[in-house]
Parts: structure tokens; C-alpha cells; sequence
């Protein structure tokens, strides 16, 4: 039987989340750090999906090979990923936010170095 | 001292998330409410594809909002990148923008490609309800070959105007199919207005498609926008 | 037809709606947007305010389906009474706040269509019931706020949003895989059914999804510590927007938490840790701000941390009835105090808070930030005020006086730094630039002072207290405040007719003590507020202020239960402190005697809560009957009271308040104002005598009593300006009065009234006199005046008598009082007591001779040639006062009795009263060897002092007075080491450097700002999933 496939996926999304975290936590460069938020997202979405898995389950998409009637045994849930369409259109949003605030900030200062960018503390 | 820190930091989340993973037993049935889409979006939707079924009706308040975080991501990037007298120069070097046009290679694959990928896109949009895809699959299919587009002819005929009133329109008919589906259906947003059609076919799932459509012209003009904003 | 218009829903079909239309208007006709716009935004303004209008008429809550479904299968929404208080509350705002950004708005159409789908999106957040499409939401208003942010070009904005959303990024993450996490074990989206089935919610994925889901919202609440990126965005954002953030955005995320509630019942204890904890260190930190916008972030966030705090205190403690109060009276304070506050800080355009005395010239500008700085601080007549007080009255009811400190100290950091900054604004420096923004400009702020009057009226009905007789004081002092263009001595006889009017109607039917005090303070109030008379200025404000103080005093005095007693005492602490802050000398000493005041009002505040626990009841009546639970109220209270009598330790801030007042306005703090203390503690002590620890704490209450009057005649000795001199006299002489309350026994207690009102005509004489000299003569140090007496008779001949009665020599009333004292303080056996009295009594002799001798006797000083006699208003005063000292003195009786018929009945049943009638005292009183006596003591002590005298400075006689009086200063100066104040300024110093050292945690790094977040949700998991902070 091995692992089941939502377990791989979970592990899988899992990692991307915590390798974004390093990314964000240990680079300077804020396209770097961007690109560990899109690590994020990504693996946060791998693991919604994931968790809309029922053994055995396909698409659910009534077509030849999935009639009506079985539509609600033979199927996944369809549900996660009716959220994560959702969900990966904000975090491309967020993505896009991002980059246009990075290139701002290069064209101000010169700089993608995060640790510049503190004008205002305390 | 610091990364000794974050290592901390991400351990932590790295047990918190193995505790999930550990905890986590895969699913054998259907919750009720999927069990519930699952009958109701063929039967009484008409939609093949439960997934847009859903995001279309069902969680179209959902995706309206969505449609609404796009639209202010086009606005915002306007803004955000929108040079000013002082910085024009600038923004340009830090871009890269030093007129280098497109390889012939880029060039000729444009012109290959870039029809079958409006074609795919427009396909995807089109049997959003019957097959795998939708309005914003589709729509990101476009911008993409929006992209090329831009990539292939720097210069070329995208007119921004266009693509700003598009997005609007398609946004605006958009909230007014919402709001038949409150005159003329159950509810705000209510797929019923239009005749269901034979389950399958291209025409038929009520306004599902009419809306997918929309979906898709105004997520790819959005998309598109935003690349566009980007490129300047 | 009507109805289908009015029904929420079309808030979203005009947010979104609105928002996709305006690029297709811009391209019809450039201001078309703005047409749009503003269509939209008042629009869905309305809309929200019928629908809260038939919600609360009809009181059925309006349900909104989508989809033509029902849920839990497609999105609904609500439209309850919260949902529509709450979204009225932010479309109002958001309404004003375009108003004070329409010059950016109206500029550019992005941000017209960003700041309307972002209000829609609060709107949303409010009234979603899906999990789901609450992420969409929130997600919304923070695009929209990214977007916002993005107007802002200068490299700190730009960097301070990079954080922002970094932060927020993070947060909507965990919120994200929180959500679909829930659904995997609940099988629902809906928020209803989730909590119904909220027992599905169990082992690792469910406890670890709920608390994802927490962690989320309470980061975009910006918890301390992990909140430096908020912080920088309330600093350098424009400030319209940091209003949006502060309270649009907030309010969104707050009632998601507050939707959401249901499902964290088992991390209450969580929830109110953190924000009791934001609430705490906020404010600390904000201490150490110079920066107006950070300042505001801080006390933002703090209030954020408060609201929290007191949701999840109130859900643990079952109080739910209680939430309309507190959390809809400190939101609806926040909300629109905050908001004005940003908006004036961006009207004004002074980042740092020392620009802001450029405000000074403007008293509209200066009246506004005063409304606001108040309603932030809690006080009344605001909304906060009401919230506050029914919080810590829960809080007090499920005994978690815990919090209730963490409450009352946050909050008086707050005021701290908040008045702070308005004592910066009302402090004109030279070569200032005047400041006068358009009358447009001034809308928002306008509209949102009047709010929250109208808040707090609304607060006022909720908590069950509004009353015309409750607001009389404020109406009056509005009124009066109408007519401030009048000139200045008929601004004075206004106030002084409708305080005799209106103060008549309030006390005309109290009867007791209280009618007692009431005729006595009113009428003592009257006769020194004649003396304002002889100043012919304006003085802007000060009448209104006058009357609104004497007025609280009234009301205070028929105060029925405890929350309209402290009500009307905040009013007076208020007033007061506008009042001294009026005198520019004052400025350096009023931030004093405001926190000291609040001091004294937060114990008060703790004291009540405790005693309406005990008692059952927040009557003031049930005092008299208290078992005794209420000793710790006892403690408090009496703590409270003796502060603001200015006891010694916690004296410090009376000698500069009272001496750099007004002049007049310093007769009335020492005379009048200083006696509603008393009247406090007189209150207080009925709740001591029914336990035996009550009354050890009473006999400790004598000792302060009488160590006060030591300490403030030592001080008065070595006083060389007159006011200071008068001010530590006062002190001295409260002490004496908290001595005889202290006492315990009928006898103390008719004592302590007859020595209140001998005071207080005493007091109002000298300082009126003093008034008199200074005006004349032009100086307040005794040195330099000097054979007065001549050139102004009558006022010689009044501080003559009052010294007299002051200083208890026979025949005049103070001899009386101090006899009393003392035969009440053998009979209780305090001998000890009595021995210091006798002693405290002479060094009162001392510097009052020296008062009467170097200003009216003594070497005439040539410069005094010309000084004339005092002007008629300060004289016909003090000799009103004279003629009361007067019949005080020779018909006691006719004080007595009545004093001693209304103490009688509270005593009737003590353990104390041991039956010995007021005849049986009187009998005592026989002249003749009393005075015998009191002579005699006193010339043995002043032999005594010449002997010590002669041995210390080896002289034969005393050649001058000046030299016995160096002498005898040199001798108690080490008694006058100021060891309080080394104490006090200690206790703020820390404060301030504790606050540098937590602040050093917001290094301004972005990465770092990420790591806290990530801690911080790392903590909560773990506190959550180990349950240290359940229950």
C-alpha cells in the first residue's frame, strides 16, 4: 500500500512552506524574499488540495467516464479546490503588490537589500 | 546568534507541521456538503464541472470578490509604478529597458504560437463548465500569451485604453448578471436566469458560461494590465 | 420597491459595482469618478444606517443569501445589531475620512475605486458568515490597504509598507491553511454551522487549524511584540490612510475575532493575555514617542489590545449583557477619537510633537484635540469613559484584579503621553507660525467631536446613568462656552447666575451630610468665583470651565450611586486641570496634577468596582451598610481620596498646581476644590467601620492625617513665595481634617466638618488677599514685600482674622475646631497623636506670623510707594468670608447641630459611637482654662524654640524676625529633604527608560518584523495546544 498520495502531498506542500520561511527569514534581496512568499503560498495550496483527497477519487467532472449517479462515490472533493482557485489568484495578487513595491523601492534607493529598509523603528 | 534564531523558527513550524502530517489520516468518503455539490451542480446547475459549478454559483460571492482583489491589484500596480517627473530615468535603467528588442527567435515563435495559445485560452473559457478550466484558467492563459505578445512586439498594437475598458465592462456586466439573478432568479448571483440547456452541451448550465466568459475576459484584461504595467 | 433598495447587499453591488465603473467613467469625463465616488460611498452609508435603523426597530436581524441557496451550500450574510453597528460605524468614518483625503483622492482614480472597494471590503469582513469568503475579504482590504500605502513616495513609506505586507502576508497564510484545515474536519465553511459543530474540532489538525486561524487574526490586530510593521505604517503613511488602517481595517479584523468567537472558547485565557499584554506594552512604549503618527500607532494598537482584552474577559466571565457597553462603547471611542486624532495630525502637518505648539494660537484646533485627547484617556463625558467603568466593575465582579491593574496602568500610560502631547500644543513658543486651516478642512474633526458627544450620551443611556441631572454641569458649561465672545466680566456674572440657579436645582433635595457640603462648597464656590470679577480679560474658556467644575461639585455631592460619583469627579479632575492649564507658568506642573488626579481616579475606580462586589449594588447608600468584604474598597478608596487631598508622599503635585494657578483660581482649588476630597473620604469611611481591619486602617489614616500637617507646615515654613507658602498651609490643614475623619467617632466626625468649613473661608481669604497683594505689588516672594499694611488696610485687617481662625488661636473658630480635635483624638486614647498635634499646631504659628509679618509689617520697601488698597471684587469677597468665620465662631451651634444630626444616623448602630451626646462635649468647652492652656502651651513652646535658638546660633535675643526665621528654616530643612519626590521622578524615570529598553525590539528590519510574527504564532500554538492559559 506505501504512503498514501494526500500524505506525500502534505509533506511535500509542507516543505515548500518551511523552505519559504527560510527564504524570507535568512536572504536580504527582497525578490528573493518574494519568491519565498510564493514558495509559501504554493505550498499552502498543495496542502489544501491535498487535504480534498478521498482515497481512490478522481476529478470531479461529470464526463464519460464518471457518470452522474457515481458523481458523489467516485469523486474527490471538490470543494478545496474550488477555494484554492481562489486562493492562488490572492496570492498571485499579493505576488504582483509586491514586485511593483520592490521595483519602487529599487528605483528609490538603489538597493534590494531588506536591511536598508529601515528608516522608521522604535 | 540570529540564524540560530530562525533556525529555532522553522523547526518549530516544521513540528508543527509534522504533528499535521502525522495526525492527518487520508479521507475515504465525501463530506456532506461536497456529497451535496457534487449531486446538485450536474442536476440542478446543468455544470459537468463541479469545481466552476461551485466557484460560479455557489461561492460566487467568492469569486466576485476575487474578481475585486484583481481589479485593485491593475489599479494598484498603476499607481505603485506610476513614474514620476524626477524618476523616469531611473526606473528605466533599474528595468534594464535598454532597447534590446526580441530575438528572431522569440519573434518567430510568436508568431506560431501565439495563435494556438489565444485559441487554447479562449477554449478553456469557453467549456469552463463542461471540462477541466474556466474563466480564470483561461483568462491566465490569455494574459499569457498577452505576455509573448508584448515580449514579441514591444511596441505592438496592445492598446492600454482597451484593455482597462474591457476589464471594466466585463467587471460591470459581471455585478449585473449578479443582480438578474436577484430579479429574475433565487438570489444574487443565481445561475437560473438563462434556460439550463441540455446537460454537455456548450450551451447550457444557464449563466455559467455567460459568466465564465466574463470571468475570463476580464481576469485575462486584468492579467494583462498589470503585465503591461510591469513592462512600462 | 423601498425595501429591495435598502437591503445590505447593495452595499456590495455599490462597493464593487462602483468600483468597476469609475475607470469607464474617467473615460467618459475626467471628474465623473468623483460623481461616482461619492454616489457609492454615501450610498452604502445609508444603506447601513436604514438597515441598523429597521434591524433595531424591527428587531429582526436581516439574513442575505446568495446564489439563490441557503447555506451552509453557498455564501450568506448577516445583518444583525452588531454587524450594522459596526458597518455603520466604519462607513461613517470611512465617509469623513474621503472627505479629509479628497485631495489625494479625487486626484488620481485608482484611489478613488481602491479606497471604495476597500471600505466594502470592511463592510465584508463585518458581515460575512462564511470562513471562507472572509479570507477573500480580508484579503481585499489588505490589497486595497497595499494599494493605498502605494500613494505614499517617500523611501520610508515605501519601506514601512514592504513590511506591512510582509507581515500581513504571513498572517492571511495561516488563515488560509487554518480555514481549509477547518473545513477537512468540520466538512462546513459556514461560520454558524461550524460552531455547532464545533465538538468536531479536535486532535491535532483541528486544535492546530483554530489556532492558525486565531494566530492570524490577532496578528492583524498588531499584538505586542510582533507588531514593529504596524507601527512604522502609522508613522509614515499620509494620515488618512493610518486612520483607515487604524480603525477601518482594525474594526474588520476585530469583528472577525469577535464573529469567530464562539469557536476560541478554550483560549479566552489566551486572548485576554495577549491583549492585556498589547494593552500594557503599547502604551509603555508610546511614552518614549516623539513622532505624532508613531504616538498614535501605539496608543492604536493599544486600544486594539484593550478591546481584546476586555472581549475575552467578559466571554470568560459569562457577562455577555455587558458587551453592548464595553466593547460597542470603547470601539465606537476608539474608532472615532483615533480617526479625528490622525486627521488632526494630518491637518496640522507637525510630525514631531514639539511642532505642535504651533497649535497653541488656535483654540478651535485646540479645542478639538482636547475632545479627542480626553475621550482617548477614558474619561467622561465620552464613551470610553462608560465602557471603562462597566469593565472593571465586571471585572471586579468575577475578581480579576489582575486585569483591572493592567487596565487602570495601561490606561494611565496612556493619558500620560497623551496629555503630554496636548500640554505640548497648548504651550505658544516665540516666533511661532500660526496655524488656520480652511473651515472645510475642519469637517471630519468637527463631525467626529460631535460624535462623540453623542456617544457618549448614548454610552451614558446604556449604562443606565443618562440624566439631565448627570449632564446638567456640561450643558451649562456648553452653553456658556456658546457665549465666549462676551466680554470677560460678563462671561463671569453669567457663570456665576447659572451656577446659583442650576446648582440650586441640583442639590435642592438631598438632605444628610451631603446637603451640608453641598450648601457649604456651592455657596463657598459663589462667593470666591465673585473674586474673578476683577479681572476685566477674556480668559477663553475659563468661565465655561469655572462653571462646569462647580456645577460637577454639586451633582458629586447628590451623586446616588458610584458611577455617577465618579463620573462627576472626573469631571471635576477635568476641569480643574483645563483650568490651571489655562496660566501659562502652570504648564510645567499640570501633567503632574493630572496624572496624580488619574492616579487617585484609577484607585477610586478599582475601589468601587471591589465595593459594588461586596455590596451588591453600586448605590452609595449600601456604604453605610457594609459587611466586611468591603475593607480592600475601604483601601483603595481611601487611597484614592488622599491623594487627591494631597496627603503627604503623594503631595508633590499640590504646592506647584495650587501656587501656579490663577490667582483667583488658586483660592478656589485650596478653598473649595480640596474639600471634595474630604467629602470622598467621609463617604469611604462608613465602608472601615464594620471590620476590625477597617479601623486599624482608619487609626493608620490618622497618622498620615496628622504626618501631612507636619510635613505641609514644615514646607510652608520654608516657602519664601506666598502662593507655595498657602499651598503647603492647605496641605497642612487637610491633614488635619483627614486626622478627624480618621477618628472614627461621632465626635471626629462633627469636628472635621466644623474645621472643613473653617478652612475653607479661611483659605479663600488668604488666598484672595494674596491676589490682592500680588496684583499690587507685582511679586509672590515674601522677601521683597514688605509694610503693606498701611497702604491696604482691609485686606490686612481679613488676613489677620483668618490667620487667626486658621491658626486656632481663641477666640475664632479654628480654636474651636482644633479643641474638638483634639478633646476627640484624648477620648479615642490617642495620646501620641494628640502630642504631634499640639506640636503641628505651633509650627503653624510660626510661618503663619511670618505671612502676616513680612508682606503687611516689617520695613516698608520704597518701591511700594504707590500700591494701593486691592480692588473691590477680591475684598467683598473675603469680608463675606469674615462675616461666616464670624458666626462659625460665635454661634457654633448653629453648625453643629445640623452636622451633628446628620452624621447621627449612620453611627446610631456602630461599634463606635459610644452614646456620648454633643452636650455632654460642649460641657468641656469652658473658656476660660482652655484658653488658660492653650496660652501656656504656647509660650512654652515658643520659649523653647528661643532656647534653641540661643544654643544654636549663640546670640543673646532675636535682633530681627528674618533671622530667627533663617535660623529655624536651616534646622528643618533636612525634615524637608523632597524625598517624594525623589521617589516620584525615580517611579517615572524607570517608566521611561523601562520603555527605551522594550522598544529596542522594533528594529525597523523588515525580517526581523517576519520573525516576531512567526514567533509570536509559534507561542500561541504552544500555549494553546498546552492549555497554560486555559479557563
Amino acid at each position: 500500500m506505501g504512503v498514501p498520495i494526500s500524505q506525500i502531498l502534505l509533506t511535500t506542500g509542507f516543505l515548500l512552506v518551511l523552505i519559504g520561511f527560510w527564504g524570507i527569514l535568512r536572504h536580504r534581496n527582497i525578490l528573493r524574499i518574494i519568491i519565498g512568499f510564493s514558495l509559501i503560498d504554493t505550498g499552502m495550496h498543495i496542502v489544501l488540495v491535498a487535504t480534498g483527497y478521498i482515497t481512490g477519487g478522481t476529478a470531479p467532472i461529470i464526463d464519460e467516464a464518471l457518470g452522474i449517479k457515481e458523481a458523489a462515490t467516485r469523486t474527490v472533493d471538490p470543494i478545496p479546490a474550488a477555494l484554492v482557485v481562489t486562493a492562488i489568484v490572492i496570492g498571485f495578487s499579493v505576488t504582483a503588490i509586491m514586485l511593483s513595491f520592490a521595483i519602487r523601492l529599487h528605483a528609490t534607493r538603489k538597493t534590494l537589500s531588506i536591511d536598508a529598509l529601515t528608516e522608521s523603528k522604535w | 546568534m540570529r540564524r540560530l534564531f530562525i533556525l529555532f523558527v522553522v523547526a518549530g513550524f516544521g513540528v508543527i507541521f509534522a504533528g499535521l502530517v502525522a495526525g492527518y489520516s487520508e479521507r475515504q468518503t465525501l463530506s456532506a456538503l461536497a456529497t451535496f455539490y457534487l449531486t446538485e451542480v450536474p442536476a440542478d446547475l446543468g455544470a459537468a464541472n463541479v469545481v466552476t459549478g461551485i466557484l460560479i454559483s455557489f461561492r460566487g460571492f467568492d469569486t466576485l470578490g476575487e474578481v475585486a482583489v484583481l481589479f485593485m491589484v491593475a489599479a494598484s500596480v498603476g499607481v505603485i509604478l506610476a513614474s514620476e517627473p524626477g524618476d523616469k530615468p531611473h526606473l528605466m535603467s533599474a528595468m534594464g529597458g535598454k532597447g534590446q528588442g526580441p530575438s528572431e527567435l522569440v519573434r518567430n515563435g510568436a508568431e506560431v504560437v501565439l495563435p494556438l495559445i489565444f485559441l487554447f485560452g479562449i477554449y478553456v473559457i469557453m467549456n469552463g463548465h463542461l471540462s477541466a478550466g474556466g474563466g480564470f484558467q483561461g483568462g491566465a492563459v490569455v494574459a499569457s500569451g498577452v505576455m509573448l505578445m508584448m515580449l514579441a512586439y514591444p511596441t505592438g498594437p496592445l492598446h492600454h485604453g482597451f484593455l482597462s475598458i474591457t476589464e471594466t465592462l466585463a467587471g460591470v456586466f459581471y455585478v449585473c448578471i449578479g443582480i438578474l439573478g436577484m430579479v429574475f432568479a433565487g438570489g444574487f448571483l443565481d445561475s437560473h436566469i438563462l434556460p439550463l440547456g441540455d446537460f454537455g452541451t456548450l450551451v447550457s448550465a444557464g449563466a455559467i458560461p455567460l459568466i465564465s466568459i466574463l470571468l475570463g475576459i476580464k481576469v485575462g484584461a486584468e492579467l494583462s494590465v498589470i503585465i503591461d504595467r510591469f513592462r512600462n | 420597491m423601498v425595501d429591495s433598495l435598502f437591503q445590505p447587499l447593495n452595499i456590495f453591488l455599490l462597493g464593487l459595482g462602483g468600483g468597476f465603473l469609475i475607470p469607464l467613467l474617467y473615460k467618459i469625463a475626467k471628474p465623473l469618478p468623483a460623481v461616482g465616488f461619492i454616489i457609492a460611498l454615501l450610498g452604502m452609508t445609508v444603506i447601513s444606517g436604514v438597515c441598523l435603523w429597521s434591524v433595531h426597530h424591527g428587531g429582526s436581524t436581516i439574513e442575505v443569501l446568495t446564489a439563490g441557496s441557503v447555506p451552509p451550500f453557498s455564501i450568506n450574510l448577516r445583518f444583525g445589531p452588531w454587524e450594522g453597528f459596526f458597518s455603520v460605524c466604519v462607513n461613517v468614518v470611512a465617509m469623513l475620512g474621503a472627505w479629509h483625503l479628497w485631495g489625494r483622492l479625487h486626484a488620481s482614480y485608482p484611489a478613488l475605486l481602491l479606497y471604495l472597494i476597500l471600505t466594502m471590503g470592511i463592510n465584508g469582513m463585518v458581515m460575512t458568515r462564511d470562513l471562507f469568503n472572509q479570507f477573500v475579504f480580508l484579503e481585499i482590504v489588505s490589497i486595497g490597504t497595499y494599494g493605498l500605502l502605494g500613494f505614499e513616495r517617500t523611501p520610508a513609506a515605501l519601506a514601512a509598507s514592504f513590511k506591512y505586507i510582509m507581515a500581513t502576508v504571513l498572517a492571511s497564510s495561516f488563515f488560509l491553511l487554518g480555514a481549509g484545515l477547518l473545513y477537512h474536519v468540520t466538512g462546513t465553511l459556514n461560520i454558524d454551522d461550524m460552531i455547532a459543530n464545533r465538538a468536531l474540532i479536535i486532535g491535532p489538525i483541528g486544535v492546530t487549524a483554530l489556532l492558525l486561524v486565531l494566530s492570524c487574526l490577532v496578528l492583524e490586530l498588531k499584538p505586542f511584540p510582533a507588531n514593529g510593521w504596524g507601527l512604522d505604517v502609522y508613522e509614515t503613511a499620509n494620515s488618512g490612510i493610518a486612520a483607515l488602517v487604524s480603525v477601518g481595517v482594525s474594526a474588520g479584523v476585530f469583528f472577525a475575532l469577535f464573529k469567530l468567537l464562539p469557536l476560541f472558547e478554550d483560549h479566552l485565557g489566551m486572548l485576554a493575555l495577549s491583549g492585556g499584554i498589547t494593552f500594557l506594552f503599547s502604551n509603555l512604549v508610546g511614552l518614549r514617542q516623539t513622532s505624532v503618527q508613531r504616538m498614535l500607532g501605539y496608543s492604536s494598537i493599544a486600544q486594539m489590545g484593550l478591546l481584546t482584552l476586555a472581549l475575552a474577559l467578559l466571554q470568560q466571565l459569562g457577562a455577555e449583557q455587558a458587551l453592548p457597553l464595553v466593547v460597542g462603547g470603547l470601539f465606537i471611542n476608539h474608532l472615532i477619537a483615533k480617526a479625528g486624532l490622525f486627521w488632526l495630525a494630518g491637518i496640522v502637518e507637525r510630525r514631531e510633537v514639539d511642532g505642535w505648539s504651533d497649535v497653541a494660537g488656535n483654540p478651535v484646533l485646540l479645542s478639538i484635540l482636547a475632545v479627542f485627547v480626553v475621550a482617548i484617556a477614558g474619561l467622561p463625558p465620552f464613551p470610553g469613559f462608560w465602557a471603562k467603568w462597566e469593565l472593571v466593575m465586571q471585572a471586579a465582579a468575577g475578581e480579576r484584579y489582575i486585569w483591572i491593574a493592567v487596565i487602570l496602568v495601561g490606561s494611565l500610560l496612556e493619558a500620560a503621553y497623551m496629555f503630554r502631547w496636548f500640554k505640548q500644543a497648548t504651550r505658544p513658543l516665540p516666533g511661532e507660525t500660526k496655524i488656520s486651516p480652511t473651515p472645510g478642512r475642519l469637517v471630519p474633526v468637527l463631525v467626529c467631536a460631535a460624535l462623540l458627544f453623542a456617544g457618549g450620551y448614548a454610552a451614558a443611556s446604556l449604562a443606565g446613568a443618562a440624566s439631565l441631572l448627570l449632564v446638567a454641569p456640561l450643558v451649562v458649561g456648553v452653553g456658556l462656552y456658546m457665549l465666549d465672545w462676551l466680554p470677560g466680566r460678563a462671561k463671569c456674572v453669567l457663570m456665576l447666575a447659572a451656577v446659583l440657579v442650576v446648582g440650586w436645582w441640583i442639590v435642592r433635595d438631598i438632605d444628610g451630610l451631603r446637603r451640608l457640603f453641598a450648601v457649604l462648597l456651592l455657596a463657598g464656590g459663589l462667593v470666591i468665583a465673585f473674586a474673578s470679577l476683577y479681572r476685566s480679560d477674556a480668559r477663553g474658556g475659563f468661565y465655561p470651565m469655572m462653571a462646569i467644575l462647580l456645577l460637577s461639585i454639586a451633582s458629586l455631592l447628590r451623586a446616588a450611586t458610584s458611577l455617577e460619583f465618579f463620573f462627576h469627579w472626573e469631571l471635576i479632575t477635568l476641569s480643574s486641570y483645563f483650568l490651571i492649564a489655562q496660566r501659562r507658568e502652570a504648564h510645567p506642573y499640570v501633567l503632574q496634577f493630572l496624572l496624580f488626579s488619574l492616579v487617585s481616579a484609577f484607585c477610586l475606580l478599582a475601589g468601587f468596582g471591589i465595593a459594588a462586589t461586596a455590596n451588591g449594588t453600586t448605590a452609595l447608600a449600601a456604604f453605610a451598610t457594609a459587611g466586611p468584604d468591603a475593607a480592600p474598597a475601604f483601601m483603595l478608596l481611601a487611597i484614592g481620596f488622599l491623594i487627591k487631598a494631597g496627603a503627604v508622599g503623594v503631595h508633590v503635585w499640590l504646592p506647584g498646581a495650587y501656587a501656579e494657578a490663577d490667582d483667583d483660581l488658586s483660592a478656589m482649588l485650596s478653598a473649595v476644590i480640596s474639600k471634595v476630597a474630604v467629602f470622598g473620604l467621609f463617604m469611604v469611611t462608613y465602608l472601615a467601620i464594620r471590620s476590625q481591619v477597617g479601623l486599624e486602617m482608619a487609626h493608620v489614616m490618622g497618622w498620615i492625617g496628622l504626618l501631612t500637617t507636619i510635613a505641609g507646615a514644615v514646607m510652608a515654613l520654608q516657602q519664601s513665595d506666598i502662593k507655595r507658602m498657602l499651598g503647603y498651609s492647605s496641605m497642612s490643614q487637610i491633614g488635619y481634617i483627614i486626622t478627624a475623619i480618621a477618628l472614627m467617632s461621632h465626635l471626629g466626625w462633627v469636628t472635621a466638618f466644623y474645621l472643613v468649613a473653617n478652612h475653607l473661608m479661611v483659605k479663600g481669604i488668604l488666598f484672595l488677599a494674596a491676589a490682592g497683594v500680588i496684583l499690587a505689588t507685582g511679586t509672590r516672594l515674601l522677601d521683597q514685600t514688605g509694610g503693606l499694611a498701611r497702604k491696604m488696610p482691609l485686606t490686612f485687617a481679613a488676613v489677620v482674622i483668618a490667620l487667626i481662625s486658621m491658626s486656632g488661636l481663641p477666640p475664632l473658630a479654628g480654636f474651636g475646631g482644633k479643641w474638638l480635635l483634639l478633646s476627640a483624638m484624648t477620648d479615642r486614647g490617642w495620646y501620641g497623636l494628640a502630642i504631634v498635634g499640639v506640636l503641628a499646631t505651633f509650627i503653624g504659628f510660626l510661618y503663619m506670623f511670618r505671612l502676616a509679618y513680612s508682606i503687611f509689617l516689617g520695613p516698608q520697601k520704597t518701591a511700594y510707594e504707590e500700591v494701593r488698597e486691592a480692588p473691590w471684587p477680591l475684598l467683598v469677597p473675603q469680608f463675606v468670608l469674615i462675616l461666616a468665620i464670624f458666626v462659625l465662631s460665635f454661634f457654633p451651634k448653629l453648625l453643629m447641630d445640623p452636622v451633628s444630626a446628620a452624621i447621627d444616623p449612620y453611627f446610631a448602630s456602630t461599634l463606635v459611637w459610644q452614646g456620648m451626646s454633643l452636650e455632654t462635649i460642649y460641657g468641656y468647652w469652658n473658656p476660660v482654662p482652655v484658653m488658660a492652656f492653650s496660652v501656656a502651651a504656647a509660650v512654652v513652646l515658643l520659649a523653647l524654640f528661643l532656647l534653641i535658638y540661643r544654643a544654636g546660633w549663640g546670640r543673646s535675643i532675636p535682633v530681627s524676625t528674618s533671622h530667627f526665621y533663617g535660623f529655624y528654616r536651616l534646622v528643618f530643612a533636612p525634615l524637608v529633604t523632597p524625598v517624594a519626590n525623589f521617589v516620584w521622578d525615580g517611579v517615572c524615570s524607570l517608566t521611561i527608560g523601562l520603555a527605551g529598553l522594550v522598544r529596542r525590539i522594533y528594529t525597523g528590519n523588515g525580517q526581523t518584523y517576519a520573525l516576531q510574527v512567526l514567533c509570536y504564532v509559534i507561542v500561541l500554538y504552544l500555549l494553546g495546544t498546552l492549555r497554560l492559559t486555559a479557563g
